[in-house]
Formats: structure tokens, sequence, C-alpha cells
């Protein structure tokens, strides 16, 4: 027993000492507590800002053309926006962006306005609204390619940065007539866009109204809430003389931490290249999908994984064949499905990150890659930014990785870096 | 021989030092036993008082009509603000479920400006008037730096949690002033909320809570919080402040302050995605 008990000794010393850490832990706790129990708050809550809001960016871009050598280019991007109630049942929407571009001198900027909205909004009750002017829809719920997000075609004047969500912050308004009502878990929405011009202007303060209407167009949404909080949103969207095209998004959650998606539309139409070229191409039934999900962890990263799929867009043997075709009706193809916002090609997948606080308070990571599943091209790009109250400094990067005329390889340059700064006033 | 057999199955590691405690074996399973029959038959009626108990605490955080207020959230590390930001929030219940929706409108800071989260039930979208895009968020994705979505919305924890009574404390609340308290354990009645195992201290008098801890789903803590300020607000005397230790750096800290408490009726028809671009406070 003596044996025992001298053995029991040192193991009870180290009880008391694993006992006394805890305690000390403890005490650490409870002061850390007591401290933080003395800090006050902001001495007074800052005075709720009002509706305006004024924007402005500056970056500078170093590029690796594929021809060799090297490249910089210089922006100043400019964007007010406010949301004014003039009477009590009437608002006044107005967002506008003006992007400058030069090289090595500022004698040949070029510059690009953007209206992005100019609207009036009347909401005679609670439950109706009647909006009309140049108006910003968007639908959809996926992250790199919105099928059913119909107005998308032709709204980008101007492309300083391949990341989806830049895309839709610098795109056109329609102009159009919308009228919505609502009730509980459930709205309709009806829209007419008017042709208003035959194609777009690319003078550089032009309101560009033949961009964004150049055919007449309409669409029909309903949203109701069904069982279980699951909400789909059905859409119906037709252009003056073509066929109509059915859409839907719906989403959902699994679990806590991930949020499922699916945006698809479908209708007879005729091929993109078909489109592009105006060749007399048959209309068939076509189809066009992403779908994915949202993983978000508690340390603050969100990963996104989508499909995307593009029915109107070539498949690999249309693809190969317009890559080896007329380098003219090829280059045609490609501005065209840009501008539409449209894949290149058929299928391809997008992969999203955003980290906010990544190491460092108020230090953002994100990054993207969009891998071309037909010709296995690829374009990674990623930011990392650090914010203050006010202001944003950025460093981006991004390299188009592919064979001369694959999706990505095709591009001019093949590496670019930028560095941003940003600059935010609420007013 | 005697010493192999003494081994703990789970780690391996000898339990040699708790022999001296084997006289007392029977004593501790008389113990053990008695203990567990009290508890079970406290447990029936128990569980249905915490679960009131839960209930009228809640009311005390949350008036009990549709209102408004103003969440004014400062952030400190080491005792230094980090940052600051305001929300506009407004909260109704749903009277066929219990639980608040939400809809919060971010006023500052300007690069977050007319930025909309709404939580309807498990619908949480999140809104950017600059592209006028609505995307569906999970409970879990952050918005606001520390605190998480589920931090800034109204919640009925009675709705979402099942409350057991865990004994009576002496805690301090977020004024430093010591409480006589029930504490309750909650446990997430459904996956989709923001913590799995909440602790609340409620005082045993007035029922007001004076303190909270949050619990992530693999047993850590998430963070601490303390309720103070205690002021008249639509009518009962309400925490105006929160103050919330984070579980894994306790030198970061977030003071969620509420003012310009109002009773503000927003239509059900707005509480859903589709009105989220018309949204004008």
């Amino acid at each position: 027993m003596r044996g025992v008990a001298a053995r029991s000794m040192p193991t009870a010393l180290l009880y008391l000492a694993l006992i006394a850490v805890h305690a000390g832990e403890v005490h650490a706790g409870e002061d850390d507590d007591a401290a933080a129990l003395t800090l006050t708050g902001a001495s007074a809550p800052p005075a709720a800002a009002g509706s305006a809001a004024f924007f402005a960016e500056t970056a500078y871009t170093e590029a690796q053309p594929r021809a060799g050598g090297s490249a910089d280019a210089q922006r100043l991007s400019l964007e007010g926006s406010d949301d004014v109630r003039f009477a009590p049942q009437w608002r006044f929407v107005f967002a506008d962006r003006l992007d400058l571009d030069w090289s090595g001198s500022w004698a040949g900027s070029q510059q690009v306005n953007t209206l992005k909205q100019a609207y009036l909004s009347w909401q005679p009750a609670a439950e109706l609204l009647w909006d009309a002017g140049r108006v910003n829809v968007r639908q959809g719920v996926g992250y790199g390619f919105n099928p059913t997000d119909f107005f998308r075609a032709g709204a980008l004047r101007s492309v300083e940065s391949l990341d989806p969500n830049s895309l839709r912050d610098e795109r056109l308004g329609t102009v159009m007539v919308r009228a919505e009502t609502l009730w509980t878990n459930g709205a309709l929405t009806a829209l007419y866009a008017p042709r208003l011009a035959r194609g777009p202007d690319n003078a550089p303060l032009s309101p560009d109204l033949g961009a964004t209407n150049a055919a007449g167009r309409w669409l029909i949404s309903l949203t109701q809430r069904l069982a279980g909080g699951f909400s789909p949103q059905w859409l119906l969207f037709g252009t003056d003389g073509g066929a109509a095209q059915a859409g839907v998004n719906a989403t959902t959650l699994l679990g806590g931490a991930t949020v499922a998606f699916l945006e698809a539309s479908a209708g007879r139409s005729p091929s993109l290249y078909a489109e592009a070229l105006d060749l007399p191409g048959a209309e068939a039934l076509r189809a066009r999908a992403s779908a994915g999900f949202t993983y978000s962890a508690r340390n603050k990263l969100s990963i996104t994984l989508e499909y995307e799929y593009d029915g109107a867009a070539p498949g690999r043997n249309g693809w190969d064949a317009l890559r080896a075709g007329d380098p003219e009706n090829y280059g045609r193809y490609r501005e065209f499905a840009l501008a539409q916002q449209e894949l290149t090609t058929r299928q391809s997948v997008f992969a999203f990150a955003a980290w906010q606080d990544l190491g460092l308070r108020h230090l953002d990571w994100t990054a993207f890659v969009r891998v071309d599943l037909v010709d296995h091209s690829r374009l990674p790009w990623t930011e990392l930014r650090y914010h203050w109250s006010h202001i944003d400094a950025a460093i981006r990067w991004q390299d188009y990785v592919g064979g001369a005329t694959t999706d990505f390889g095709a591009a001019s340059t093949r590496q670019t870096w930028q560095a941003v700064f940003d600059y935010y006033l609420a007013l | 021989m005697f010493e192999r057999r003494m081994v703990s199955a789970a780690t391996g590691r000898p339990l040699l030092p708790l022999l001296p405690l084997l006289p007392l074996l029977p004593l501790l399973i008389c113990c053990t036993v008695c203990a567990s029959v009290c508890a079970d038959t406290e447990d029936a009626g128990g569980a249905r008082d915490a679960q009131q108990i839960l209930a009228e605490s809640d009311a005390i955080r949350n008036p009990n009509h549709s209102f408004g207020l103003t969440n004014t959230l400062t952030e400190y590390h080491n005792g230094h603000q980090t940052d600051t930001s305001t929300l506009q929030i407004y909260a109704k219940a749903d009277t066929a479920s219990g639980q608040y929706r939400n809809l919060i409108r971010f006023a500052a800071p300007a690069r977050d400006q007319n930025k909309l989260m709404l939580k309807n039930g498990n619908d949480l979208w999140f809104y950017d008037p600059a592209s006028q895009a609505s995307v569906r968020i999970s409970p879990q994705q952050r918005l606001l730096g520390q605190a998480a979505n589920g931090d800034v919305v109204t919640v009925n924890l009675a709705h979402d949690y099942r409350a057991q009574l865990a004994g009576e404390e002496d805690v301090e609340d977020g004024d430093r002033v010591q409480h006589h308290c029930h504490k309750l354990n909650l446990t997430a009645a459904a996956d989709d909320v923001t913590y799995a195992r909440i602790e609340i201290w409620i005082d045993s008098g007035n029922q007001r809570p004076a303190k909270a801890k949050f619990y992530a789903e693999s047993g850590q803590l998430l963070k601490t919080a303390y309720y103070r300020r205690y002021q008249r607000e639509l009518n009962v005397e309400r925490p105006t402040e929160t103050v919330i230790i984070d579980g894994l750096d306790r030198q970061w800290v977030t003071i969620m302050r509420y003012t310009d408490y109002a009773w503000r009726d927003v239509p059900d028809s707005w509480l859903q995605r589709d009105y989220l671009p018309h949204f004008k406070p």
C-alpha cells in the first residue's frame, strides 16, 4: 500500500496542479469578462444614414499580353445613386456609373457612362406597385451563370472585371413599365419593355437604349411559398417575334450551413451561333441551367460550387468546328456570347470562395475559378481586400489558361494584376 | 494481473489513482441512483416550468407586437474599438409559428448602406441594391463581422429551443449587478438555428435575462452574452445593451445597443424576397 500511496502522491500533485491551472483559466475568463463589461459601446449611435450613396474606384492594371511584353492601364470609376421618396406614394430611383479608362496619358482616355437605373415608382397600396423608367431587373439564384436573368442580354457597356459580382454591379437597366402585386408569401410581377432603338450606341455618354431596348420584351413572374417554406419562382419571358421561354428559380436549406440552388430556363430558340451570325437556323427546344450549393463554415469561409449548362451554346463537336473555321465568324460569335452573357460553350463549372477576416480583421479573400468542360480552358481569379471605414484597398490577379482558340485561352492577355482603391460615401 | 485489468477502456490509462475511492463505491452508486431518480422526477415538471421561464424571458427581450429599433454594433479588440455598424430592424411575429420575421436594413458603414437582410423562418435572404441581387444565405453565413445573423434578428428562444432547468446560481449581469438566477440549458429543437446549445441565466424574481453562453454542436463555446442597461421601452423594462464576448478570443467584444424602439407594423406581404428591391423605410 505504501508503494501505491507513493505512486499516488505525484498523481495527486498533478491533479492539484491541473485544478490550479483550470481555476486560473476560470479566473482569467472572469477577468476578461469583467474587462469587457467596462466597455461602453459607441458614445452615441451614428445617425442613420440617408439613401444617397457615392462610390469611387481607381484601378491600376498590369497585363501580360500573349504577344509578349507588358501593358498597363488605369481606370477611374464614379458612381452615384439615390432613392428619394418625394410624396407618400411616390419615389424616384436613380443610379449612374461613369468609367474612365486610359493607358499612359490621360489624353487618350475613353469614357463610358452606364445609366443603371432612373425610374419612378408609385405604390398606391401596400400590396401594389407600379414602376416606369429604366429599371435594373435581375432574376436568378445562380452565382456564375443566370439563365433566368433574361434582361442581362446586352446590358454591359463596360466590362471592368470578370467577377460575376462586378458584372452585376455594372450593368444597364432596361426601359420598362412594371407592375407588381403582393400577398402574404407570394408575388406576381408583369412587365413590358418596348422597342426604343435599333441597336447599341457606343457614344460615351449615350443612354444606349438600343443595348437594352432593341426589341420589345415582356416578363411574368410568380412566387408562392409552399409547404415547408419552399418558395420557387416561376417565370415566363418573351420577345417580339420570338418563342416564349419558361424559367424557374428554387433554393433550399440543407442543415444550418448549406444552401442548394437550381435555376433553369427552356424554350424554342435558335442556336447562339446562328443568332450571332444572323443565320437562318432552325429553332429547337433548348434548355439552360445552373445548379449548385453554397456551404458556409463558422470561420466565415463560404464556398460555392456550381454546374452550368447552356443548350444554345455549341457542344464539343460544334465548338471544335467553330474554332477550326473562319476566324472572323469565330470572333463575332465570341463577342456576341459575351454581350449576351451566355456561356461560350455548352458546359462549365464555377467554384467560388469568400473568406471574411482571413487571419486579420478586415482582410477579406475572394476567389473563383471557371472551368470550361468542353475545351478544358479555365479562368482563375482572386482578390485580397482590406477595408477601413470608408476606403478599401485590394489587389487582384487573374489568369487565362488554355490553348489559343479555347474559351479562356483566346484572350489577348494571359495574366493581369490589378491594384484597386475604393471610396464609399453615404449621404 | 490486477494492474493490467484496471485500465480504462476508453483511454487505455491506468485507473490506479482512483483506488483510494473504492471503499466509497457503494455510497457513490447509491447517491448516483438517487440523484438520477430525483432528476427524472423533476424533469417531467421542471421541463415545462423551464420552457415557461424562457418564454417569459423572451417577452422581456422582445415586444409582443410588431416593432422596429436601431441596433448599433460596436466591436472591440484588446479594448480598442475596431468597427461599428448600424442596423435598422423591423420585427413581426408570425401568428402561425409564433416566431419573429425580421427585415434588417444596413444603415452604416457607407459600404453596406441600404443592403437588406430578410429572415422569414428558414428563409434568409441578403439583398444588395448595387446589383439588385437577392442571394439566399444559410443561418451560419455571417454578414456582420463577429455577430452572427442570429444575434441581430429578433428570436423567441422558447420557440427554437427546448429548455431544461439546470439549477439556481448567483451571477452578475452586464451591469455587474448580482442576480439570483434560474440556469436553463437550451437544446436546439431544429437544425437550422444559429447555436446548437445555449446556457442562459434568468433572474428568478423577474425573469430578466442576465447572461447566456452559446455553444457549437461540437460543444465549443462560441460566445458569452451579458444583458445590461435595462430601461423602459415599449411598456416593459428591457435590456438596451448586450455585451458579446467571443468564445475563442475573449479580447474580441461586441456591444449591441438598441435604440429608437417604436411600434411599427410591416405588412406581411413585404416579408418576402420579391419585395426586397422595393423596400424603402
